[in-house]
């Protein structure tokens, strides 16, 4: 599809940019802009000095469920709700906002950022389509990212309940920096 | 130190806040709304303010910026005194600190953001 006028264009080459600085996948550009597949594979190369990974993105929900990539995606989930809460945003730019400070935290805390961008817009894509949830923590009064199913009169979180080998798998390499 | 000392202090402390919060609302609203936990519309009389309104605004007895941070909870993972530790294993003792201090401050975070947002 044509973009509309030079103005609508350049507002959708500049978020293209911004997401690609931002690590988004092929597949992010192709839905939050209306630019075709040449231009966005062209601007891409020429923005990450690099062809775009190939395959599909990271579909699964359960994912953001295990213990570690659920402290990182609430993390990040709960300063996206903050931002769309506190200011009249476009969904994508509240993501993309959300996941600077998000990447900000991270790195004061001496972490690997877990959470890449594209798995964080596929997390707000699944909230919306309530594939998944977010509950109160019982124990601390969090809001984590949960199962729809997740019985919220029993629920404490990850942090509140690490299970017995947190951290010690090999998915560990967050933690161990 | 004098009172005349704690006053020009509360001052500069003020001065400095002022100005951060205009500079940062400038460069990034949204952002700003974030790292301040400000409303909207505390954003806008913010932003408004001269120069000269600052300097007058930041001559109080009172400091105008708000200790964030209001239970008991948030502080100590942040402080990283009492952490919950309910890991049955003997050999979680032996986690490395670090990790544990990681988690506790992503766990303050995680509270922090989320209380604000029902704040707003």
């Amino acid at each position: 599809m044509m973009a509309k006028s030079v103005a609508d264009d350049s507002r959708q080459v500049n978020l293209a940019i911004g997401l690609i600085r931002l690590g988004a996948r092929l597949q992010v550009l192709q839905s939050e802009t209306q630019m075709s597949y040449e231009r966005l594979l062209h601007l891409y190369k020429e923005v990450a000095g690099k062809s775009p990974c190939k395959g599909q993105l990271p579909f699964s929900s359960s994912w953001f469920l295990s213990w570690q990539p659920n402290i990182h995606a609430s993390l990040f989930l709960n300063i996206y709700r903050y931002l769309s809460k506190a200011s009249a945003m476009e969904s994508i730019d509240a993501i993309m906002k959300a996941y600077k400070l998000y990447s900000e935290q991270i790195a004061a805390c001496n972490l690997e950022p877990l959470l890449s961008f594209t798995r964080a817009w596929k997390l707000v894509q699944l909230l919306d389509d309530a594939k998944l949830t977010t509950t109160g923590c019982t124990c601390c009064g969090g809001h984590f990212v949960t199962d729809p199913l997740e019985d919220a009169s029993t629920f404490e979180c990850g942090p509140c309940a690490p299970p017995a080998r947190a951290g010690k798998g090999p998915g560990a390499m967050g933690l161990l920096h | 130190m004098t009172d005349a000392q704690l006053l020009a202090d509360i001052r500069d402390a003020n001065l400095t806040y002022l100005m951060l919060a205009q500079t940062l609302i400038r460069k990034d609203r949204e952002q700003a709304l974030f790292r301040l936990g400000i409303s909207d519309d505390a954003a806008d009389m913010l932003v408004a303010l001269s120069p000269a309104q600052v300097l007058k605004t930041a001559s109080t007895n009172m400091l105008l910026c708000r200790f964030r941070v209001d239970d008991d909870l948030v502080w100590n993972l942040l402080t990283d005194h009492s952490i919950p530790h309910n890991a049955p294993h003997a050999e979680a003792a032996s986690e490395p600190r670090s990790d544990r201090a990681s988690i506790s401050r992503l766990h303050a975070n995680i509270l922090m953001a989320g209380h604000f947002a029902e704040v707003l």
